[in-house]
């Protein structure tokens, strides 16, 4: 990162006492019920209240996100394989930090809250010596995913300032930290690939695969539906993700990730068949 | 002839075997979690799918892992009577 980059994010954001309900907190087209059947049986106000509820489970997944991605990286900083992206995790983690700082003064100013991550179940990450390489690989997905969301709002003028500003600045950050991710990930796969057998590869393409689905699923939460007063939020979650447009959404949100992924091998057609062609998208 | 459509329990089970085409069954008792049939990736899904089933709404903050680990725990927690 660049001296003149820096910016200071405690003092940068304005943060006024509240914004206003009567318009979009997140892009109407990035909204999980948009040009669905969900979406007709609403009121504009509704949808309005959903987006604002979106927008606040859009932030904490970036919360836990970077809480996730802070411990991994903090696990690997200045040992011996990872000793030539020490000076990068440095700044990552600082900057990373800071993310998570104004994301999660976003939801606790203007959602009362950050919404919870269920998690349980067995730990299944594959293959020992695959385990770093499956951690930067899905810290690239969820930020390859994230800022597809933040390239639109910076930009949308129907979002408020606040919105659009935190967007912009979390988009002028990632960039770097996609390409160096990209990067890496590419490297400590073909390091796994050259040792690995078949059986390993397949494990760990499958495993990307799902991961894939889960990240995106995680845009549907029911306690969002809940929030917005949507009657039977699980119902609405179930139509929306077995719903025509759910697979023109998911290949939109993976429109970049997907490609690069299956072009270094990490991902086959076949491994990442839950995951729509990007040919969908368009 | 059509097998009859699971309810409760089976459903939960059907979801399971589902995922895991190795298997053709799931004991009361198997430890789901242990056992990897459930594991962090489809842990969520496996929540929901219990609160659709069960028609009981499930306060995550007081949901604890040994309240899903197996058949016989998830149908006496939930979906009994």
């Amino acid at each position: 990162m660049s001296i003149e980059d820096y910016y200071n994010p405690y003092q940068m954001f304005q943060w006024p006492d509240t914004l206003p309900e009567d318009m979009w907190w997140m892009s109407p087209e990035l909204t999980t019920t948009f040009e669905t059947e969900v979406a007709e049986e609403l009121t504009r106000e509704q949808l309005f209240a959903l987006s604002r509820f979106e927008s606040v489970n859009f932030y904490s997944l970036n919360v836990h996100g970077i809480r996730e991605l802070l411990i991994e990286i903090t696990e690997r900083i200045h040992t011996d394989d990872f000793a030539s992206a020490s000076e990068f995790f440095h700044h990552f983690i600082g900057e990373e930090n800071e993310h998570m700082w104004f994301f999660a003064e976003f939801c606790q100013r203007y959602g009362g809250k950050i919404y919870k991550q269920l998690r349980g179940g067995a730990e299944t990450v594959p293959p020992g010596e695959a385990a770093s390489l499956l951690v930067f690989a899905r810290i690239l997905i969820f930020e390859e995913l994230v800022d597809h969301f933040n390239v639109r709002m910076a930009s949308d003028e129907r979002l408020d300032d606040t919105i659009r500003q935190i967007n912009r600045i979390h988009h002028q950050d990632e960039s770097r930290h996609i390409a160096f991710g990209r990067e890496l990930v590419k490297v400590l796969f073909e390091r796994f690939r050259s040792r690995a057998t078949q059986e390993e590869l397949d494990e760990v393409r499958g495993y990307l695969g799902r991961y894939l689905t889960y990240s995106f699923e995680t845009l549907f939460n029911p306690q969002v539906y809940r929030d917005a007063g949507i009657p039977n939020p699980l119902e609405v979650r179930r139509r929306l993700l077995e719903g025509p447009r759910r697979h023109e959404f998911e290949a939109q949100v993976f429109r970049k990730t997907l490609p690069y992924l299956t072009k270094i091998g990490l991902v086959t057609h076949e491994t990442g068949s839950a995951v729509p062609s990007v040919e969908a998208a368009q | 002839m059509t097998e009859p459509k699971a309810t409760g329990i089976g459903v939960i089970k059907d979801w399971i075997l589902a995922k895991h085409e190795s298997r053709t069954d799931v004991g009361p008792d198997e430890d789901l979690i242990e056992n990897r049939l459930v594991d962090s990736l489809s842990f969520v899904e496996f929540v929901f799918l219990i609160q659709e089933t069960s028609g009981v709404e499930i306060d995550l903050d007081c949901l604890g892992i040994n309240d899903v680990r197996t058949l016989a725990t998830i149908e006496k927690r939930f979906l009994a009577g």
